[in-house]
């Protein structure tokens, strides 16, 4: 079981779903120089202008986070923050 | 110098080809500039080289050929390159069944080796579009799913081998909303399609490669049927780029070829000119120009033999070698071109002077390379969007990985060790951070600090143990750099962010270098083993990033001189495996190796 460290919100009763959706919502703002509160969840990711490597990077990113191995089309195959975080929990069984 | 086994087919081909220079032998610089002025294309010589089975060595042994290491296949590439791109070009089309061996079924992959080989077809790549470009993902050829296949419809352009060939890897969009799952790759075999479902579009006139088959292939409500897709709906784009990892590091060995030649033809000039009482050869400016395009050729040699071997090494890496490898080597022989042209002269812009005006041609043609098949920004961006990451995966190396880089650093680049065989499915779309090359800098540097003199001058020694912390340095302040900056996505790349590429392209060339020197000084001959070679290239590729370097000693570029002469006068490629080139029956040969060494002052 891989246990989310340095999330970006401690808030301990953060499902694990909403954890990882606020740290993707965070680091899409990053790159992207954009206010996080104007990113929506549920719309595709290549909507906010990330091109088909740059979705490949960011799993690289998610991967250091989590410390797990991805499939480097995981945004390419969920692309949207709230399709990705379910697949993970589900499919990784990854926990707060 | 040790046999290597993986250059021998090079050696066959060419003594099959004849030497060029002879207008009576095939694919000779008198027959292929006809051919270019006429731009025709070179049906009899394609046929020529599928008679002699070339074809076999584009096919993996495990599909029927005899595909043994993309090493091997650089190395003829380069013999076919030294005469001619257009045929080099419209003949390695066939390297896109990579696509086959990669993403194919079974029956997929025999259907197109069998063809291949028994029926001597060719294939194209179409990808492009007139209005998208490099955007393959905003492509607007459509496949759009019927009852047993599929629709395509619209048109790809410009496509080498469009017109002439029997398969076509086409990308169409399988998902009318696009995005990155929206392509799927199909290996088509035009002979199958209903011809008043497709056509060619006109030749298109180009500067170089005049004789290539530069056309298109347009669709109209075209059948395909199922069994002709490559994986499964929405895996095109994956492929695609995956695949051109491939077909990208292999491009680097048409330049490699065309700058022997036109290094070769500027000899043969330099040699017999003279004025003011002397050869042009002799003349200290000439000499020097001409020894740095020999530094050139032999740097892009470590880059892109580490490459064509890593790849059965370290293919998950490819992402970034590819990359590195397709910038720097096309772009560091283009400019090696054009320094050189200054020693030829007026001769160089004459299509019919001096050695069938072979010159021209080369530099006409060998300025696609760069270009075509992911031009240098497209990889220069492919990098930058993986810096980051380098950086990141550099910082956090534990001793257990820097041993398991060493390991296979030593396979990549000693000659001698063999190679396991490539699996195109081990490719990756992102290497996750990783690059044997630099992130195996410091034990090299480590090993290159043990290295005791015996053998190498102790001069040599600290010289490259000096170059190989600057390396160093200017990696760690990239890295730096690159910690602290804050990372743009996508294209919006600033202009400082290529020049930092460059850089890191430069300091993996530097690398590569060394790396090649430390694994075959048993190997590869005494000039190759002395060092100053390498000096050289080390102060070439350094210099533009430290302004501080002091000159190297003219004795370098002078024995750097000597070799590329004698190598020249007996009809040796330009190489750090220069391996025999077919003999001139007609010219009579001097040994100009022999002659006095120039005075130096
Ligand atoms: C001789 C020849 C043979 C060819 N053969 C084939 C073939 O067989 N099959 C095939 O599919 N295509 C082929 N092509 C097409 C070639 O690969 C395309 O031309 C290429 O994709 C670039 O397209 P474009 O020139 O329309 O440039 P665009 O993609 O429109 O780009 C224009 C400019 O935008 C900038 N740019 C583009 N992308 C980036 C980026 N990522 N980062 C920063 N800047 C960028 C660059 O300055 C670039 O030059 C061939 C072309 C030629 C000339």
């Amino acid at each position: 079981m891989q246990q989310l460290q340095n999330s970006s919100s401690s808030n301990q009763t953060e499902s694990p779903v909403t954890a990882i959706q606020s740290w993707l919502v965070s680091q899409l703002s990053d790159v992207l120089s954009i206010d996080s509160s104007t990113i929506d969840v549920k719309q595709p990711l290549t909507r906010y202008g990330l091109d088909s490597i740059d979705a490949v990077t960011l799993v690289g990113d998610l991967e250091d986070w989590l410390d797990l191995e991805l499939p480097s089309t995981l945004l390419w195959d969920y692309p949207t923050i709230e399709k990705a975080s379910t697949y993970l929990v589900q499919e990784f069984d990854v926990s707060v | 110098m040790k046999e290597l086994k993986q250059y021998q087919l090079a050696e066959r081909l060419e003594q099959a080809l004849g030497n060029p220079s002879d207008p009576k032998s095939r694919m000779s610089f008198h027959q292929t500039a006809q051919l270019d002025e006429a731009e025709s294309f070179p049906e009899q010589e394609i046929d020529w080289l599928y008679n002699w089975q070339l074809q076999h060595y584009y096919i993996p042994e495990d599909c029927g050929g005899r595909f043994k290491s993309f090493e091997e296949f650089v190395a003829f590439v380069r013999v076919l390159s030294r005469r001619d791109l257009n045929i080099a070009i419209a003949f390695t089309t066939l390297f896109w069944s990579n696509l086959a061996w990669m993403a194919g079924t079974e029956a997929q992959k025999q259907t197109l080796a069998e063809a291949m080989k028994k029926e001597h077809v060719a294939m194209c790549l179409a990808y492009s579009e007139r209005d998208h470009g490099s955007d393959l993902v905003g492509g607007s050829v459509t496949a759009q799913k019927v009852e047993g296949g599929y629709l395509l419809n619209g048109e790809k352009w410009p496509i080498n081998r469009a017109t002439i060939s029997q398969f076509v890897f086409v990308l169409g969009r399988t998902d009318p909303a696009g995005g990155n799952r929206g392509l799927t790759l199909f290996m088509v075999d035009k002979r199958q399609l209903d011809p008043s479902q497709y056509y060619n579009l006109p030749k298109i006139k180009t500067l170089g490669i005049r004789a290539a088959d530069m056309s298109g292939i347009g669709f109209n409500n075209c059948f395909i049927p199922e069994s002709v897709r490559l994986g499964e709906e929405g895996q095109g784009l994956e492929f695609a780029l995956e695949g051109f990892q491939i077909t990208r590091s292999l491009c680097a060995a048409f330049a490699q070829g065309a700058t022997d030649t036109a290094l070769r033809t500027t000899l043969n000039f330099a040699l017999s000119r003279r004025l003011y009482n002397k050869t042009v050869v002799e003349m200290p400016h000439a000499r020097r120009t001409l020894a740095n395009a020999f530094i050139d050729i032999l740097t892009c040699d470590c880059v892109n033999i580490g490459a064509a071997r890593g790849f059965h090494v370290a293919p998950e890496q490819f992402s970034v070698w590819s990359a590195v490898d397709k910038y720097f080597v096309p772009d560091t022989l283009e400019r090696a071109v054009n320094d050189v042209s200054v020693v030829l002269g007026a001769r160089f812009y004459m299509r019919d002077e001096h050695d069938w005006g072979v010159f021209q041609k080369m530099l006409r043609d060998n300025a696609i390379i760069s270009m075509f098949d992911g031009s240098s920004v497209v990889n220069l961006h492919a990098l930058i969007l993986q810096r980051r990451q380098l950086a990141k995966k550099r910082a956090r190396r534990q001793p257990k990985q820097i041993a398991a880089i060493q390991a296979r650093l030593a396979q990549s680049f000693s000659l001698t060790q063999p190679l396991p065989t490539f699996v195109p499915q081990k490719l990756e779309l992102f290497s996750r951070g990783a690059d044997d090359v630099l992130q195996g800098l410091e034990t090299m540097l480590e090993e290159l600090g043990q290295l005791q003199a015996g053998g190498v001058a102790p001069d040599i020694l600290n010289q490259l143990r000096s170059f190989g912390q600057i390396i160093l340095e200017e990696l760690d302040a990239q890295d730096a750099l690159i910690a602290e900056s804050a990372f743009e996505h996508g294209h919006d790349q600033s202009f400082e962010s290529f020049e930092l590429a460059k850089q890191y392209c430069r300091l993996h060339a530097a690398t590569a270098c060394l790396l090649m020197w430390l694994h075959n000084r048993q190997v590869l001959g005494d000039f190759f083993a002395q060092g100053e070679w390498l000096v050289l290239a080390l102060h070439r590729l350094l210099a533009p990033l430290r302004a501080s370097l002091k000159p190297m000693p003219p004795v370098y570029y002078e024995h750097a001189a000597q070799e590329l002469l004698r190598l020249h006068a007996e009809d040796k490629l330009f190489s750090i495996v220069p391996f025999q080139l077919a003999k001139s029956s007609t010219q009579e040969t001097h040994n100009h190796a022999t002659a006095p060494e120039l005075q130096l002052l």
